[in-house]
C-alpha cells in the first residue's frame, strides 16, 4: 500500500520534499517550500527593519504595510532561486523580482515609490499568469501565497491614505477600484483553468487525489485487479433490484452526473476493507425505468488511510479534496484557488475509496475515479 | 484596502458556484449569490470605515469575528479542510488584520 506523497505545511522541509511529483494548486511543490519558510522568516526581519527606519513617521501605515508584504513576496522570490538553478530565465526572472522587492520595500520615502511598486507588482502577477499559462510552471500553495501577498501589496500601494496630499487622488482611486478586481479576477481564472486542464498524475480530476502506485501494472497486479472485478461484480448482482439494496441498508444520497451513490452507513462504520460483499457504496444510473446498476463503492473509514491495493495502477484508491460542501443542501462545488468557499459551503475532504464499474467503462475502465457520462446517458436511453 | 480585498475573493467564491449551478447543483446558484451580497456588503463596510462611521466599523467587527470564528473551527475540527498557507492566509491572517487594526480608539469613528 502506498502512502499520500505529498503533505500540507508547518512540517519540517525534509518531509516536505518526500513527494516529488506533487505539484497543483492546493500542495506544496517540495521545490517551493524553502520560498514559505524564508517568506515567514521575512515577516519579523522586515517589521524590525521598518521600526528601525527614522523615516517611518511621516509614511501611511498602508506605505509599511505594502513594504512587509513586498518584503515576504521578495524573499520568497529569493529563496526560489537555489531550487531553479537548473532553469536560468527562472532563477534569473526570481532574481530580479526579489531584488527589487526587497529594494523597494526599504525605499517607501522615495518619491517614486507607488509608481515603481504598482509597475513592479503588476509586471509580477501578469508575468506569473503568462508563466503558468504557456505551462513553464504549475500553480502551487507557496505561489499562490506569494500572489495573494501582491495582490494585497497593489491594494495597499494604491490606495490613498487618508491626510496625505495626492495630486490624482481620484485616479488612484479608479485604479484601484479597476486593476485589482480584474488583476484577482484574471489571476485566479487563470490559475484555475490551468490547473483544471493540466491536472498531474496524482490528480486524476478536480478534487480528486490518486493513491500513488507503480506505473505500470505487473502480471500480478492484472490478475489481481481481474479477479477483485470478478468477485464484486458476482457480489453486487443481487442489487440489480434496488429494492434488494434498500434492504440491506442502503440509502441514495446525491445526484452526481446522473448516477447516485447509494451508501451502506453500516458498512461504513464497521471499516470493511474491500470486502467485495460489503462494498460501502453502490452506484446507479439515474434512468427513464428507475434506478441501473452501473457499479460499487468501496470506501475506507479515515481521510488519508488509502486501502489495499492489490491492481497497483489498475485499482489505485482516491480522496476527493478541497470539496465546497453545503451541509444544508448537500450539494457541493470546488474550492477557489484562494481557499474561499461560497457562503454556506464548508470545506471538506472524503476518505479515500475505489469504484468498481461493472458496466463498460470505456475512457477509465473498470475502476476509473467516474464513470463515463455518456456510458449513464446511453443507458438511459436503452 | 484589506476588507475590500476580502469582498474580492468572496466574489471570486460567489462567481465559482455558478458553474456547479448551471451542472445541476441548483442550491449553489442560492450560496454563490449569498456570496456575492456578502461581498457587496463587506464593500459598502469598508467604505464605511473609510468615512469613519463606528456602526460600520462594529458591523465589519462583528462580521471578522464571526469570520475567523467559522474558519478555526473547521481548521480544528477533522472533516479534512485544507490547511495550506494560502487557507491561511485569507481565512485567519486577514481577518485577525481587519480586526487588529479595527481596534482603534471608538473616538476616531463618528
Amino acid at each position: 500500500m502506498a502512502e499520500r506523497p505529498c503533505t500540507w505545511t508547518c512540517l519540517p522541509y525534509v518531509v516536505l520534499r518526500c513527494g516529488h511529483d506533487a505539484d497543483v494548486m492546493f500542495d506544496i511543490a517540495p521545490d517551493h517550500a524553502i520560498g514559505l519558510y524564508a517568506g515567514l522568516l521575512a515577516l519579523p526581519l522586515a517589521l524590525i527593519a521598518i521600526r528601525l527606519r527614522p523615516g517611518r513617521r511621516g509614511v501611511a501605515v498602508t506605505v509599511l504595510g505594502a513594504s512587509v508584504l513586498m518584503a515576504m513576496a521578495g524573499a520568497i522570490h529569493l529563496a526560489l532561486i537555489s531550487t531553479h538553478r537548473s532553469e536560468p530565465l527562472t532563477a534569473l526572472l526570481f532574481l530580479a523580482n526579489g531584488a527589487g522587492y526587497i529594494a523597494l520595500s526599504f525605499a517607501f520615502t522615495w518619491r517614486l515609490w507607488r509608481l515603481a511598486s504598482a509597475t513592479l507588482l503588476i509586471a509580477t502577477l501578469l508575468g506569473y499568469v503568462i508563466w503558468i499559462a504557456i505551462g513553464l510552471d504549475s500553480p502551487d500553495q507557496v505561489a499562490l501565497a506569494a500572489k495573494l501577498l501582491e495582490l494585497t501589496a497593489l491594494g495597499l500601494v494604491l490606495v490613498p491614505a487618508r491626510g496625505e496630499r495626492v495630486k490624482h487622488r481620484s485616479w488612484r482611486w479608479a485604479v484601484l477600484g479597476v486593476a485589482l478586481p480584474l488583476l484577482t479576477l484574471i489571476a485566479t481564472s487563470t490559475i484555475w483553468i490551468v490547473d483544471l486542464a493540466r491536472p498531474d498524475a496524482q490528480h486524476s480530476h478536480a478534487g480528486a487525489v490518486l493513491q500513488a502506485t507503480n506505473d505500470v501494472a505487473t502480471p500480478q497486479q492484472v490478475a489481481a485487479a481481474a479477479q477483485l472485478y470478478s468477485d464484486t461484480r458476482s457480489a453486487i448482482l443481487p442489487y440489480e433490484d434496488w429494492h434488494e439494496a434498500w434492504a440491506a441498508g442502503y440509502r441514495p444520497g446525491g445526484n452526481l452526473g446522473g448516477s447516485t451513490h447509494w451508501v451502506n452507513q453500516r458498512y461504513v462504520d464497521a471499516g470493511y476493507v474491500m470486502d467485495p460483499h460489503r462494498p460501502q457504496g453502490l452506484v446507479y444510473a439515474n434512468t427513464k425505468h428507475g434506478p441501473v446498476l452501473i457499479g460499487a463503492m468501496f470506501q475506507m473509514k479515515h481521510i488519508g488511510q488509502f486501502g489495499p491495493d492489490p491492481g497497483g495502477p489498475l485499482t489505485a484508491w482516491h480522496q476527493h479534496e478541497n470539496i465546497c460542501v453545503s451541509p444544508i443542501f448537500l450539494e457541493f462545488s470546488l474550492m477557489t484557488p484562494f481557499a474561499t468557499c461560497p457562503l454556506g459551503a464548508i470545506d471538506i475532504s472524503v476518505s479515500p475509496m475505489l469504484h468498481v464499474w461493472i458496466v463498460d467503462n470505456p475512457k477509465g475502465g473498470p475502476f476509473a475515479v467516474d464513470i463515463d457520462p455518456e456510458v449513464v446517458k446511453a443507458i438511459d436511453r436503452a | 484596502m484589506l476588507l475590500l480585498m476580502q469582498a474580492l475573493l468572496w466574489t471570486i467564491a460567489g462567481i465559482s458556484a455558478l458553474p456547479f449551478a448551471i451542472a445541476g447543483e441548483v442550491f449553489m446558484l442560492g450560496l454563490g449569490l449569498a456570496s456575492l451580497l456578502l461581498a457587496l456588503a463587506t464593500c459598502l463596510l469598508a467604505i464605511g470605515i473609510l468615512w469613519r462611521r463606528n456602526r460600520a466599523r462594529r458591523w465589519a467587527m462583528r462580521l471578522e469575528i464571526a469570520c475567523l470564528a467559522g474558519s478555526l473551527l473547521l481548521l480544528a475540527v477533522p472533516v479534512g479542510a485544507n490547511h495550506g498557507p494560502v487557507a491561511w492566509m485569507t481565512n485567519v491572517a486577514l481577518p485577525v488584520a481587519v480586526i487588529v487594526l479595527l481596534r482603534k480608539p471608538r473616538e476616531a469613528f463618528s
